[in-house]
């Protein structure tokens, strides 16, 4: 009989990673290699009026803008342009890249780094919301500092508000949070053959590329992304590796050695990319019975100095601002405001968790206030099959929320517990509710990524995957040729997916939006039924498939309506917690969750994703706490940004519920993030529901803990 | 290029010590770290360091009648494995970051670097426990009090190191000590408490109480706890509420990355009346 | 520069270096055992774990003077021994490898765990690993492929 797909299979990289043989980029041996350290403008809104640099000893260079080649650009194109490779006159965040100092020996880069002086005058500086909103720093993007301004519409609002007997305001904050891959940032860039090579830890080899072609002037053609195995990513490495690849890139235009970038952990605490800060204010209207007849949201997100991707973490915070919930008339304003903090980007859920937090948390408070259980209350909203979506597009799944709620509910016997338990009374069980738009947000598969996936049998039998999606640990070198394997009715040690090298895979798009395995899986899948139908027709059989887009999943992207996502995963998380009475710690006793992802492709591989997204979560929603004070982010080692231990966390239970999506290998869809979404709300509502008070931003500290403890 | 050093026996560490003021590097933990700089260059050291973390003259335990003395090549591992060892300090040692580093770091590195945070230190202050600091001219001793004077602060004299923890051996009947670090495991100190009673027939005939990470040194008062001792049970319970204010006023924590002023101070007080309440509960 | 004479991996070496150089370096750089890996450079992470005499240690802690005399074990030494073998397999079939950045270093710290304590509980586990970070498991399929080694190894640890 043929195995299911879901059967658990042992990873194909696990054996050479666990014995340590696996090399990652500063592993690696190089011939002459050159060492490359980064020179920042410490000061986060400044002109700069002199850079003065040492002589340089032979072999040691100073890679500045002067040195970007002829025509090339000092812009790296990310989705928009605005941030440059160096400064070009104005400083607009701390840590922005001055130049390069390269050379042989790392001390000699050091004391050079030391004698190098920049005179700078001071400029305003603008780092909250509120700050960018009021031009404090005077005007970074736009005429009024929003990057992006999105107003959604469903139902009538107005018509909502004026069947209301009470409206409850109230303001939900969330915090920075530091992605931690354990292998810190690092490039490694040669020229060889004509062409430019990076070598990178990195998501999305060909967003390097399309970034610093320009920078280079030259064709993409003559640029070459390898990939190097990823120790980690999270969306750290889905745009941030581009802002390294560029001065690196003209590093090696001019000096034309093998030059390494690896950032140390204090480097890359201080000076790479967060999880967007977000607030939301509330405004809902009940009727008599406490049924919400309307909600306006105001949510907006700190992008800091430039882009990047700010816009579409918004969108998806304000597509998931009604959670799992069906809330007749609604309205959302959506801003991603330019400050001079650094630059907020890509993270594991992409504003789905921020979104997610503040829905889930006003929905708590709603319930709290009324006296109503938070589970019964938000139950009476759940989202159904033909229900309308945020976006006013239409629900395809299946929703089984209720089932999955049973059945967290019997695994926790959390029934029980919350009878036991009284408010207020030290200790707690919070519940969430999740759904997680699976792939790109709106159009960007079919308009923007169109993907493309090559498969080849060779004469021995042996067949190669050919994709430039990349293994950061989420298992895709193993679940890839388990699809194939399963269609080709082959043993899988004969199916190879290595890391991608951009001179010869297509471009099956980035490694980001849980997109992965349910769209250039659905590839895989595709390709392979094709091989095996021609798997006769020649020695050696090449297959190429291209990205359909499913029927009847329509989408506007200038009004930002229809259906935003073509399925949706779905999850259930129950904290149970025990406050201190002395130090306002917490002790979580227990973690139970349920997931709906389609259908597993490996059951061990997606309860890896369940424990490390919830855990990472609950790191989210208690423990990393990330400052930015007078431009610089306070928490910059690793003893000061906590991140959970082994002993932080008890070990917890994940159930799966079959819901197959017929637009993914057989019937998987994305979950990498969706597991991210709910343990952060779960967590903060276990604490309200221990200390009896509400909670209103995260992380939820012992110290905020405390805070609300003696609030009136 | 930083000078090292690696004597052979005490003596000439010793020696090294004046000649060169080289600083004793024994587990590195602390050192290492604070002085760590780009990785494949060297430490970023401001002077010459001495490794003395294999000379055997210091490396032991040894249990005398009426002290144990730790060696200060002695590690965290080994103090906390150590049965005779009082359980205090070897549960304020427990839960030093994690069992890696207590491999390496040492009860005399983490006194020598005199931060108000040490996890060991406010416990050592609670158990009267002296340092013997060793110079080719002799040795001699000073409570672990008068050793640190501020953060960072010490007084190690330039031609001096530290070769031994001295603690009384006592018994106490309540015993609390209690970190609130920043995570449950591989923490640093928010703050922490210790607190130690003797009480016989209803009787305080001893108490030390500590705060660390609430000043600039550990704070304890020798004077406040006098008027606590002799108190019986039922005399405690009545002079407390004026006695508390004591604390009140000494301790004063700062705002930083890891925690904030209100918090540690609140924290601190909570844990000093649940544990003056532990004491009128079971007597 | 001193020469500096160890036994790393049951062979008797020396090294040319300065004293205050970390041993992360020089198992690193320049002896190229790059199953030592540097998380952080802080003793926060274990991502550079190794044995010196037979005690877990970070080696980025670790100047390579106090290391004279010394025996030192990295994964290169013991991932072909029987509990090298035991603990990596019992890794792979317990998907505790995920990203593998921290893995060779939870491989050192759970060696350095059952060889002291062969059947340690999901507590003891747990202290066992606390100075090692993971972002990537949560940590359970970690723990579970060190109950599974402890299971399967007896007789080894």
């Amino acid at each position: 009989m043929k195995k299911r797909i879901s059967d658990s299979i042992r990873r194909v990289d696990a054996f050479d990673k666990a014995g340590g043989i696996t090399k990652y980029i500063s592993d690696m041996d190089f011939e002459d290699l050159q060492y490359g350290r980064l020179v920042r403008a410490l000061r986060s809104h400044a002109r700069i009026k002199s850079i003065k640099s040492p002589k340089l000893p032979d072999g040691y260079y100073f890679i500045t803008k002067d040195d970007i080649p002829t025509g090339g650009k000092n812009e790296i194109q990310q989705i928009s342009n605005d941030w440059p490779v160096f400064v070009k006159d104005e400083v607009l965040f701390y840590g922005e890249t001055v130049g390069m100092l390269v050379g042989p020996d790392r001390q000699k880069i050091l004391d050079l780094e030391d004698a190098i002086s920049i005179e700078y005058e001071e400029l305003e500086e603008a780092f909250s919301i509120d700050e960018g909103l009021a031009l404090k720093s005077g005007k970074i993007y736009g005429e009024d500092n929003c990057y992006g301004d999105y107003h959604l519409n469903k139902g009538d609002v107005k018509k909502g508000f004026a069947e209301a007997v009470t409206v409850f305001e109230e303001e939900i904050n969330t915090g920075y949070q530091e992605h931690v891959y354990m292998e810190p940032q690092g490039l490694v860039g040669y020229y060889e053959n004509g062409k430019y090579v990076i070598i990178a830890s990195s998501q999305c080899p060909f967003y390097i590329k399309k970034a610093i072609s320009p920078v280079l002037n030259t064709d993409q053609d003559n640029i070459v992304i390898k990939q190097a195995t990823t120790g980690g990513a999270f969306g750290g490495k889905e745009h941030f590796p581009d802002i390294i690849a560029a001065p690196l890139a003209v590093a090696v235009d001019v000096i034309r050695k093998p030059i390494q970038v690896v950032f140390d952990r204090k480097e890359d605490l201080s000076f790479t990319a967060k999880r967007h800060p977000s607030r939301g204010i509330f405004r809902t209207g009940l009727d008599a019975k406490g049924n919400i007849v309307a909600m306006d949201v105001d949510v907006t997100i700190n992008a800091g100095a430039y882009m990047s991707c700010s816009n579409i973490v918004l969108q998806r915070a304000i597509f998931s601002i009604n959670s799992v919930y069906d809330i007749a008339n609604v309205h959302v304003h959506g801003r991603s405001v330019a400050t001079n903090a650094f630059p907020s980007d890509a993270f594991r859920g992409f504003g789905a968790p921020q979104g997610l937090f503040l829905a889930e948390m006003h929905m708590s408070h709603i319930a709290r206030n009324l006296g109503i259980s938070p589970v019964e209350y938000k139950r009476r909203y759940f989202m159904k099959k033909g229900d309308t979506t945020i976006t006013n597009g239409i629900m395809h799944d299946e929703v089984k929320l209720e089932e999955m709620l049973e059945k967290v509910y019997a695994a926790g016997s959390i029934e029980e517990k919350l009878a036991e338990y009284t408010p207020g009374s030290g200790r707690g069980i919070g519940i969430s509710f999740y759904q997680h738009g699976a792939g790109f947000t709106g159009n960007g598969e079919q308009e923007i990524i169109k993907a493309k996936l090559k498969m080849l049998k060779h004469g021995d039998g042996n067949v190669e995957i050919l994709l430039s999606n990349v293994e950061m640990g989420q298992g895709l070198q193993t679940t890839f040729p388990k699809i194939a394997a399963q269609v080709l009715e082959i043993p899988i040690e004969m199916i190879s997916c290595d890391n991608p090298d951009t001179s010869k895979v297509p471009n099956s798009g980035p490694t980001v939006a849980s997109r992965s395995l349910m769209v250039v899986g659905k590839l895989v899948e595709r390709a392979s039924r094709e091989l095996k139908e021609r798997w006769d027709e020649d020695e050696e059989v090449e297959v190429l498939v291209n990205y359909i887009h499913p029927e009847g999943c329509e989408w506007d992207q200038a009004t930002l309506q229809g259906d935003a996502y073509p399925t949706y995963g779905w999850g259930v998380c129950a904290i149970e917690v025990e406050v201190d009475p002395a130090t306002a710690e917490v002790e979580t006793k227990g973690i139970w969750t349920a997931h709906d992802v389609g259908v597993a492709i490996d059951e061990m591989i997606v309860h890896g994703q369940v424990n490390g997204g919830v855990i990472q979560a609950l790191g989210y929603g208690s423990l990393e706490k990330l400052d930015y004070k007078d431009g610089k982010f306070q928490q910059n080692t690793l003893a000061d940004y906590i991140i959970p231990t082994s002993m932080d966390f008890p070990m917890m239970s994940s159930q799966l519920i079959e819901n197959p999506y017929e637009n993914g290998p057989f019937g998987a869809k994305g979950l990498g993030e969706l597991v991210f979404d709910g343990g952060a709300s779960a967590f903060a509502d276990a604490v309200e529901y221990a200390i009896g008070k509400k909670v209103y931003k995260i992380p939820v500290t012992p110290e905020y803990i405390m805070e609300v403890k003696n609030r009136d | 290029m930083v000078k090292t050093f690696h004597p052979r026996t005490l003596e000439e560490a010793l020696k090294i010590r004046k000649d060169e003021k080289a600083i004793p590097l024994a587990g590195g933990t602390d050192l290492m770290v604070r002085f760590r700089s780009w990785a494949g260059t060297q430490p970023d050291f401001p002077w010459p360091v001495m490794f003395i973390n294999h000379l055997s003259e210091i490396r032991y335990i040894d249990i005398q009648p009426k002290e144990i003395r730790i060696g200060a090549g002695a590690t965290l591992s080994e103090v906390e494995q150590c049965s005779e060892v009082p359980k205090v300090l070897r549960t304020a040692v427990s839960q030093m970051a994690a069992p890696a580093l207590r491999n390496l770091g040492t009860v005399a590195g983490n006194i020598c670097n005199a931060s108000p945070a040490g996890d060991t230190i406010s416990v050592l202050y609670a158990l009267n426990a002296r340092v013997e600091l060793t110079s080719l001219h002799g040795a001699r001793q000073i409570s672990i009090m008068e050793f640190i004077s501020g953060p960072g602060r010490k007084d190690l004299g330039d031609d001096e190191i530290m070769t031994a923890v001295m603690i009384p051996i006592e018994s106490f009947t309540h015993t609390l000590y209690r970190k609130v670090g920043t995570r449950k495991a591989n923490a640093l100190s928010k703050l922490s408490f210790c607190g130690l009673a003797k009480i016989k027939a209803g009787r305080i005939d001893d108490i030390r109480l500590s705060f660390g990470a609430v000043g600039p040194t550990v704070v304890r008062s020798v004077e406040t706890e006098k008027k606590l001792i002799g108190l019986s049970i039922e005399k405690l319970k009545e002079l407390y509420s004026e006695i508390r204010p004591d604390y009140v006023a000494m301790v004063q924590p700062i705002d930083d990355q890891r925690s904030t002023a209100v918090y540690r101070k609140q924290v601190s007080l909570n844990l000093l009346d649940q544990y003056i309440e532990s004491l009128t509960m079971e007597s | 520069m001193t020469e500096i004479a160890f036994v790393l991996n049951n062979k008797k070496i020396s090294v040319e270096a300065e004293g205050a150089t970390r041993l992360l370096d020089i198992l690193r750089e320049d002896l190229g055992l790059t199953a030592v890996k540097e998380g952080c450079g802080e003793g926060e992470c274990g991502a550079c774990s190794v044995l010196k005499d037979g005690l877990l240690v970070n080696s980025c802690m670790v100047p390579i003077g106090t290391v004279a005399g010394c025996s030192i074990e990295t994964l290169e030494g013991l991932r072909n021994s029987d509990e090298g073998r035991c603990i990596i397999d019992a890794f792979a079939d317990s998907g505790a490898v995920q990203c593998g950045f921290c893995t060779p270093g939870m491989v050192m710290a759970s060696i350095a765990l059952l060889r002291v304590n062969a059947h340690p509980t999901i507590d003891e586990i747990k202290v066992g690993l606390s100075g090692n970070l993971c972002r990537c498991t949560g940590y359970d399929m970690i723990i579970k492929g060190v109950q599974l080694a402890s299971e399967r190894g007896e007789g080894i640890w």
